[in-house]
């Protein structure tokens, strides 16, 4: 998923920049009164699993396959403003230290990855625990379609990016069947790493002390 | 380990755990599928082509120059979970072993 130097036209570079640019200014605040202390070093730690996490690719025999991306487990276990910052700083390690993305593409890899992924898993989930009610199977179905959804979306948003170009216009119609198929597909395993983590770290009391919003 | 994170002790190791058994998934599996994603099949079809920019990281790809994959792959992984750790430890204002 995550996008390399030479895949983005120069007015997708512009503005998947703006967006991250903008969405960092916006949550600004609101995350340095809430990442300080004990907190950012939950927070930090977190983070490095999902980095981790992101290194055990899932092989797949004979097909395209993925690895956990870990957006949507950020937004439901930590809220939307700090679960993008979590996915801020694996990004930016990842591409500053490992070149695993582009430069020219990181404001697209965020936006997908660190924006999208993040909200619609934390929505989804706050939707089906709202309707449901807060039982452990109404988080495990929640935190699955989130994980699913946040995937489904991040490559749909991938699959314009690349697709959508004033020198390609057509692209579009061949990228976006390929990410949101092989996606909808591949995102239900990290629909049921989400849910799985989420019933784990439930299960120890809550994310009380790590600071979370479960 | 410095004392601030000793109250972490348990993601602690399960991090290490899960990067001692990386090089299985994200070398020796993937090149054994011939790991490639979604989106390298929708470039494929595009035609789309990487830039192929002077290199920037010093672990490209989680590699360490000089070394076997398997063993750069967790140095590399090292190398990613202390400078996060790191951040976070600068962030907390505890950063000094207290």
């Amino acid at each position: 998923m995550h996008i390399p130097d030479g895949f983005l036209d120069p007015t997708w570079i512009i503005a998947t920049y703006a967006v991250t640019l903008g969405y960092l200014a916006l949550t600004w605040r609101r995350a340095s009164e809430l990442i300080k202390g004990d907190r950012a070093i939950t927070v930090s730690i977190f983070a490095a699993g999902i980095f981790v996490a992101q290194m055990l690719n899932w092989p797949l025999p004979g097909g395209t396959s993925l690895h956990f991306v870990g957006g949507a487990l950020a937004g439901i276990v930590f809220g939307p403003v700090v679960g993008f910052y979590v996915m801020f700083i694996v990004l930016a390690v990842q591409t500053l230290v490992f070149h695993d993305g582009g430069l020219t593409t990181f404001g697209a890899n965020v936006l997908n990855m660190a924006i999208i992924d993040v909200l619609a898993g934390y929505y989804a989930y706050r939707l089906v625990v709202g309707i449901a009610g807060n039982s452990r199977r109404s988080r495990l179905l929640g935190s699955f379609l989130g994980g699913w959804l946040g995937i489904v979306l991040a490559g749909l948003a991938a699959g314009v990016e690349i697709g959508l170009s004033p020198s390609f216009p057509y692209g579009v119609t061949v990228s976006v069947p390929v990410m949101v198929s092989w996606h909808a597909l591949l995102g239900i395993i990290e629909g049921l790493a989400t849910a799985f983590i989420v019933d784990y770290l439930y299960g120890k009391g809550g994310l009380a002390a790590w600071g979370g919003r479960l | 380990m410095t004392g601030v994170l000793s109250k972490y002790k348990r993601p602690l190791v399960l991090i290490v755990v899960l990067l001692a058994f990386s090089p299985v998934f994200g070398v020796i599996l993937a090149e054994r599928v011939g790991y490639h994603e979604p989106l390298d099949v929708a470039a494929e079809k595009l035609g789309l082509r990487e830039w192929d920019l002077p290199e920037w990281s010093p672990f490209p790809d989680y590699t360490v120059p000089g070394l076997p994959d398997t063993v750069g792959y967790v140095l590399s992984g090292l190398v990613g979970v202390a400078l996060i750790i790191a951040l976070g430890l600068a962030l907390s204002g505890k950063g000094r072993g207290g």
